[in-house]
């Protein structure tokens, strides 16, 4: 009997047709059971589903896939502009690093720089225009625009474009251009991070608004009133460069300077300054003001300001510190971050009268950082609410967001007839405008910068935009009736501009681009010549220091990372710790631990604090190091959508959302800052704060804070554990193994465990060099796909980094000393973790790397409490790494690690072998410096130096000579292949 | 052929009982109706193992994180339990071999509930191994065994291998002895069975025990030679676990008094786990002429000396540290009786030390009810001794920057939980389903102590 339904197998049975039922015989059984199984096979082969791999159908020329393309760009994280390349793969931009050859930044670069590369994957960010909260297309946005514009050319109501110190020469140029068609145009440059003290008072001595050029190199003396200049003082990669420049002990003499910080707070800056004097926020005038009058009494003048006399404080802190600038005049800096006319007037005194101007303190360079003007933004603020403002365009502002006053600008913005604003995700700002234009990354776009008057830089773009985004400039010119493109608007600028001014002669203007495209930034010659001469009459405008108070003082401060707020929606940066406080996803209270008492306010007690209007409730934070009397809180938490960051981190039924729903991480405390003296003024004086009686749980990736073992458990005269060797200059001076510890005798059971036969890999890290900036944390984290696991695991101690800085207090309370030590995995020759993994998941490989075979791992975690370092991560879970698009920054190189196993830092074995290959296909052997791990490649300071020991000229074999080298817990016998430095402090101010 | 003791030693079994008494008073709890008691405990075990069994599957769908644990402290909950229950175990085998090889009949009313309890303990212990691990479906690769994993080898270094061959040892020679001690008394519950079904089964499982001389000769051979194995794994075990934490670099676990100190410890919370259980066997089943208050005289002795030598670890591994001159071995015991788990140091202290000392006195030994909370309390002391080791030490190691608190969450606490759940389950079945006395050996102790050498009545 022929069956009447072959042939459809592949169909199926034809629902509701007519089909006989000819009963089920052994035929169409083993028919059926053959198809089924076969297809069950089929399915069976296909282990997981491939999606959206497809090929190139033409190779571009410039990718192959697994070997990543650089490009040389600019950072696009502050105003800055520190030179970077980024590392694309398969045309994603996967990385960003310095640029070694940048004249300013060197190869480092911040935190904040290298996790720019997760921004660009966030889906968070605007894509398209919005007409008062509808999606737009960008014709209506044109139309909308330009038809409001031909109403303002008759000059009845204002055009006023406010901009950030972002914008590079180009856009300045478009906006000039712009703004000149109407006769009431004007640009308006606020910074949320204001330094316009600083350019106001440079006017009023020289004549000319600018930020002088500092240069730490050039100093031998440092002083430093509240400027966190290693941390988020204008420059921070360039300045901890040059710092560390002027700070070279392994010479023949040893040459440091001598940094002297007067701050409120503990920065980071203050954390390695040499002396660290505390003082009030309130006081610094007054000091600056008694310094002032010994440096002239030393050089022999009569003070040309108010002298408050001897400081019952710090008067001799003060002595000496003149002494020091008058000895070393032309070769000391002074500098201050507090945005107080009066101060900066004092400084600029002091750094002209000690003859420093030619040389630290740079006029003749102006930079381009935070060069805006508070009194602008008062102006603005008053134009807004006068109606005059028919058109305002904000681009790299938040005005609503952090000027002072609750609202204000909120207020102000609706009067504008029509307001357009530049974002790059919804912000309080663009939330009150009419027009949102969707802002690009900077890794979108074309764009150019020019940091200091002689080096130019180019942007540009490393994947095509997300989003339909236009820049400002772009903008401007298509309004103005001259559509270009940002490439062609950059070209034509820099050939009429630029070009002329090359510092080298020879080349077309095209071989000029090309060359800087290539290189990233092209030599200028200087701009201006002479810096002008100084105005003695400015002083007059010092007026004497006020009367002490012992009010409460708020002083509000960026945060190394998140600035002044404009990256809170970079989780890298959220969860990268204080490099003081080490305390992430959040900002909080802090307060020394007299005025805690004074207070009666514990840890995490939430306190309400109520500057001028705006109520602020934050946890309590008690900070060694901190001035009585002041409370500080950080500028940049408390940014409109953060509440995205509830679901970062594994989800339990125990688990603690990062942020509730609804509210943000942190809280805004821009606002809380006033308008004082024509300048947004950086603290404010605070009623007595209120406890709430609630307590908010702050997470810390460091629990206790001291080598010193708390008191009760330990003899009352103990030393300190010798974790980390620390040295004064002049003792090192006399001695170069000042301050070790003395060798141990080491018996060793295994002298020939392993043998090296090729290379040996190890690490150095200078301590004296190191910042404890958080560079490399975050370097690490980019190069190795380590994942955000929201603040709840960091409260539980189950942060993933890699690489931690371990930060140590010493000394009492009001000499708090600080040591940053950066602690990752030893990779030790007699590895503890290697012996009692039961599965050889964890073993020594024959150049020196302690692996980790994730595939072996099967969890027991005993090498983790067996490592006496404690670098060991766990994957307690299978931490979500935020959404599809967020996933693009993965390193295709290193391993995503499922939950379960055991990792950590592998001395980036990647870039190892891909340093490896590089030599053998140029038919090498590696050089020094082929491989350079992630985190010393970030290093601002170049305190990081890693090489093969077997090679005897490498830098790391002849570091291990050097009598400042000591390895941590060398006593356990784990023989570590890291080298630490001992860190020694200039703190008499003595120079070999 | 008097025994020429007799008349000076007390009976070991009370109440002149016949054979056929021995017999038909142990087998009846195995033979009536279970009793409503029974019923409310077995539920309330299995409450708690359900309690257990839904932490575990939780705990293994979303991963270790949902312990406590963090970087710095790595085990907490998991191996103290672990090294809790193991530890528990040793009595069984102390009881059943070396009181065995050194003739002390006491042991003879309480061995197969010890060996029982020694089992059941192994089989609780054995979890956290599996459990604690990150990828516990990859357990097997602790095992060696040609494989096509490239083919890769375990560790042979790791303490950890050597735990996977202890504690596999250890359970599989105390089950062998276990049940080869339970032969004949399989066949006298054969030979009282009604049922076919219970007959056939218990007749399998008797290995078709006759009773014949040869059956009996055979049988106290194998059952000594049994003995002979089984005590050196009574100190071995325990040692091998010690080396987890005696072979690491960690202070507080770097120790080489590690081994006797943990045998010691065992012993003593096995004997204490022992007393626990059969002060309430021996009520509910009516036990009390066969584990009389000699034998919980006899083991509360056993509880003094080991506590002792438990006291004496103490102080030693104190002594050392203070003396050593390492500071970081130093600091973490001044942590430990002082720092922020210095309570948990403390209930160790007073629950391992303080507490047994009541036992001196022969008032307290021959007060059951004072003698099972001791028993109790030893118990809970030995858990924190072994928080304590893992716990305390690892919290606050070398670098205080790495220094972390540790606390248990919601899922340890009910995998604790259901551990005993599963202990009292697998216990209370064994009480319901096979003699909790060894018949056979009990009868050849029913002379003993009797006055003349009078054979007990037919």
């Amino acid at each position: 009997m022929k069956n009447d339904h072959s042939g459809g197998g592949g169909a199926g049975p034809a629902v509701g047709g007519p089909r006989p039922s000819p009963g089920f015989n052994r035929r169409s059984f083993l028919k059926a059971a053959g198809f089924t199984l076969a297809g069950a096979m089929v399915a069976g082969c296909d282990r997981r589903k491939v999606e959206r791999a497809i090929p190139y159908l033409v190779k571009p020329e410039e990718v192959i896939p697994g070997t990543p393309t650089w490009y040389a760009s600019t950072c696009g994280g502050c105003e800055a502009a520190c030179g970077i390349l980024i590392k694309n793969r398969d045309g994603r931009p996967i990385k960003i690093e310095g640029n070694p050859g940048h004249p300013l930044s060197g190869g480092g670069l911040c935190a904040t720089g290298q996790a720019m590369v997760l921004s660009l994957y966030d889906s968070h960010r605007l894509r398209k225009p919005l007409l008062r909260g509808a999606e737009t297309a960008w014709e209506e946005i044109d139309r909308v625009v330009t038809g409001r514009l031909t109403g303002l050319s008759g000059g009845e109501k204002g055009v006023r474009i406010l901009t950030g110190s972002s914008p590079g020469p180009t856009t300045l140029a478009a906006v000039e251009a712009f703004l000149a068609r109407f006769p009431d145009g004007k640009h308006v440059t606020v910074d949320a991070l204001s330094a316009s003290a600083i350019s106001d008072a440079h006017e009023a001595c020289y004549g000319r608004r600018f930020v002088p050029h500092y240069r730490f190199d050039r100093a031998k003396v440092i002083a430093s009133f509240d400027a966190d200049f290693l941390g988020t003082w204008l420059s921070p990669v360039e300045f901890t460069r040059a710092y560390r420049a002027g700070r070279s002990i392994d010479g023949t003499t040893p040459s440091m300077s001598h940094h002297v910080q007067f701050e409120s707070r503990m920065s980071l800056t203050g954390s390695n300054a040499d002396r660290r004097v505390v003082t009030r926020p309130d006081e610094q005038y007054r000091l600056l003001l008694r310094l002032t009058a010994l440096v002239d009494r030393r050089a022999g003048r009569s003070p040309v300001t108010p002298d408050p006399g001897p400081d019952p404080a710090h008067e001799d802190e003060l002595r000496r510190l003149a002494a020091a600038l008058h000895a070393r005049r032309g070769e000391g800096l002074v500098v201050c971050g507090s945005n107080h006319l009066p101060s900066q007037l004092l400084v600029a005194y002091l750094n002209h009268a000690l003859g420093n101007t030619g040389a630290a303190a740079d006029l003749a360079s102006a930079s381009g950082c935070r060069r805006g003007s508070d009194a602008a933004a008062a102006e603005l603020l008053r134009e807004l609410d006068g109606g005059g403002v028919g058109l305002l365009i904000v681009c790299d502002a938040n005005p609503a967001y952090d000027w002072p006053g609750e609202g204000t600008f909120a207020a102000a913005i609706s009067k504008a007839d029509l307001s357009v604003v530049f974002a790059s995700h919804a912000n309080e700002t663009s939330s009150v405008a009419d027009i949102v234009l969707p802002r690009a990354h900077p890794l979108e776009e074309w764009d150019d910068a020019q940091p200091v008057p002689d080096l130019a830089s180019v942007r540009q773009p490393a994947i095509t935009p997300f989003g339909e985004t236009r820049s400002l400039m772009s903008c401007l010119y298509r309004w103005a009736g001259d559509p270009v493109t940002d490439l062609e608007a950059i070209r034509r600028h820099w050939r009429a501009n630029l070009y002329p001014r090359r510092a080298t002669a020879a080349g077309t203007f095209d071989t000029f681009w090309n060359d800087t495209v290539y290189g990233g930034f092209a030599r200028l010659k200087p701009g201006v010549a002479s810096p002008g001469t100084f105005n003695g009459s400015a002083m007059n405008r010092c007026g004497g220091p006020g009367p002490r108070t012992r009010e409460l003082v708020l002083e509000l401060y960026p945060t190394v990372g998140l600035l002044d707020g404009r990256h809170a929606h970079n989780p890298w940066l959220q969860e990268l710790p204080d490099p003081v406080t080490k305390v992430v996803w959040d900002n909080y209270a802090s307060v020394s631990p007299a005025t805690a008492a004074d207070l009666g306010l514990r840890q995490e007690d939430i306190v309400r604090i109520t500057p001028g209007g705006v109520a602020l409730e934050l946890p309590v934070l008690i900070q060694p190091g901190q001035a009585d009397g002041t409370v500080a809180v950080a500028l940049g938490y408390g940014r409109m959508g953060t509440d995205r960051f509830s679901g970062v981190g594994p989800e339990w039924f125990e688990a603690v959302h990062t942020v509730e729903p609804g509210e943000t991480v942190g809280r805004n405390a821009g606002q809380a800052r006033e308008m004082r003296e024509g300048a947004i003024a950086n603290w404010v004086v605070v009623p007595r704060p209120t406890q709430t009686g609630g307590t908010r749980v702050l997470a810390r990736t460091q629990e206790y804070d001291s080598l010193t073992m708390p008191a009760g458990l330990a003899p009352e005269d103990g030393e300190p554990r010798p974790i980390i060797q620390e040295a004064t200059l002049a003792a090192y001076a006399v001695s170069r193994t000042a301050g070790g510890h003395g060798k141990h005798e080491l018996f060793d059971i295994w002298p020939d465990e392993h043998q090296f036969p090729n290379h040996r890999w190890a690490m150095s890290i200078d301590l004296t060099a190191c910042t404890g900036c958080s560079a490399c944390v975050v370097g690490c984290q980019a190069e190795n796909n380590i994942p955000v696991v929201g603040k709840d695991e960091v409260s539980r101690n189950r942060e993933m980094a890699w690489l931690r800085i371990d930060r140590y207090y010493s000394g009492d309370h009001g000499d708090v000393r600080v040591s940053h030590q950066p602690m990752l995995c030893q990779h030790c020759e007699h590895a503890p973790c290697e012996t009692v993994c039961p599965t050889l998941a964890t073993v020594h490989n024959d150049e020196g790397l302690n692996q980790q075979v994730y595939n072996r791992c099967v969890g027991t975690r005993y090498c983790s409490n067996n490592c006496p370092y404690k670098i060991r991560r766990f994957n307690w879970f299978d931490y979500p790494r935020g959404d599809e698009m967020a996933r693009l920054v993965l390193n295709p190189d290193v391993a995503v690690r499922e939950r379960g196993i055991m990792e950590k830092c592998s001395f980036c074995v990647q870039r190892i072998q891909e340093g490896k290959i590089r030599a053998r296909e140029e038919h090498r052997p590696v050089a020094d410096g082929d491989v350079k791990t992630a985190c010393e490649q970030s290093c601002p300071a170049q305190a990081i130096v890693f090489g093969d020991l077997r090679d005897p000229e490498s830098r790391i074999s002849k570091l291990q000579s050097n009598p400042r080298m000591f390895r941590v817990l060398e006593e356990t016998g784990t023989a570590p292949s890291i080298a630490y430095m001992t860190l020694v402090r200039n703190e008499g101010g003595a120079d070999g | 052929m008097a025994d020429p003791t007799t008349g000076l030693r007390r009976p070991l079994i009370g109440g002149d009982k016949s054979y056929a008494d021995v017999t038909r008073e142990v087998c009846a709890p195995l033979e009536r109706k279970s009793p409503a008691a029974w019923w409310m405990t077995i539920s309330a075990a299995l409450a708690m193992l359900v309690v257990g069994v839904v932490a575990v599957t939780y705990q293994l769908r979303t991963g270790i994180g949902t312990w406590g644990l963090n970087n710095t402290v790595g085990w907490a909950f998991d191996i103290t339990n672990f090294v809790f229950w193991i530890g528990i175990g040793h009595a069984g085998t102390l009881i059943s071999a070396i009181l065995f090889l050194f003739n002390q009949k006491w042991r003879t009313s309480v061995n197969r509930s010890a060996e029982a309890m020694t089992l059941f303990a192994v089989v609780c212990a054995g979890i956290f191994p599996v459990i604690h691990m990150g990828r516990p479906w990859l357990a097997h690769w602790v095992i060696p065994y040609p494989n096509a994993r490239g083919p890769l080898w375990v560790n042979f270094r790791s303490p950890l291998v050597w735990d996977m061959f202890a504690i596999s040892t250890y359970f599989i020679v105390s089950l062998v002895f276990w049940y080869v001690g339970l032969i004949p008394d399989l066949a006298t519950i054969r030979d009282r069975a009604v049922s076919k079904v219970k007959k056939a089964v218990t007749n399998f499982f008797s290995f078709g025990w006759d009773g014949s001389n040869r059956t009996w000769h055979r049988y106290e051979t194998i059952y000594l030679l049994l003995a002979g194995l089984a005590t050196p794994l009574v100190v071995s075990v325990h040692t091998i676990v010690s080396w987890d934490f005696a072979t690491s670099l960690i202070p507080g676990w770097h120790t080489t008094i590690f081994p006797p100190y943990f045998v010691a410890g065992a012993v003593f919370s096995g004997f204490a786990m022992v007393l626990t259980l059969m002060l309430v066997v021996r009520k509910v089943l009516h036990f009390e002429d066969y584990i009389t208050l000699h034998h919980v005289d006899a083991m509360s002795k056993v509880i003094i000396a080991t506590g002792g030598i438990v006291a004496l670890a103490y102080a030693t591994e104190f002594f050392v540290a203070l003396y050593s001159g390492n500071e970081y071995e130093r600091f973490t015991f001044v942590n430990r009786a002082l720092g922020p788990y210095a309570w948990a140091y403390w209930i160790m202290v007073g629950c391992n030390i303080g507490i047994p000392q009541l036992l001196w006195s022969k008032k307290v030994r021959s007060n059951v009810a004072a003698v099972f909370v001791i028993s109790l309390l030893i118990n809970v002391g030995m858990w924190f001794e072994r928080f304590v080791i893992i716990t305390i030490s690892l919290s606050r190691d070398y670098l205080p920057a790495s220094w972390a608190t540790y606390s248990p969450t919601t899922i340890e606490i009910a995998t604790l939980v259901g551990s005993f759940g599963l202990f009292f389950t697998l216990f209370l079945l064994f009480s319901r389903f096979l003699p909790m006395i060894a018949i056979g050996e009990v009868k050849g102790v029913l002379k003993y102590g009797r006055p003349d050498g009078k054979e007990p009545r037919e």
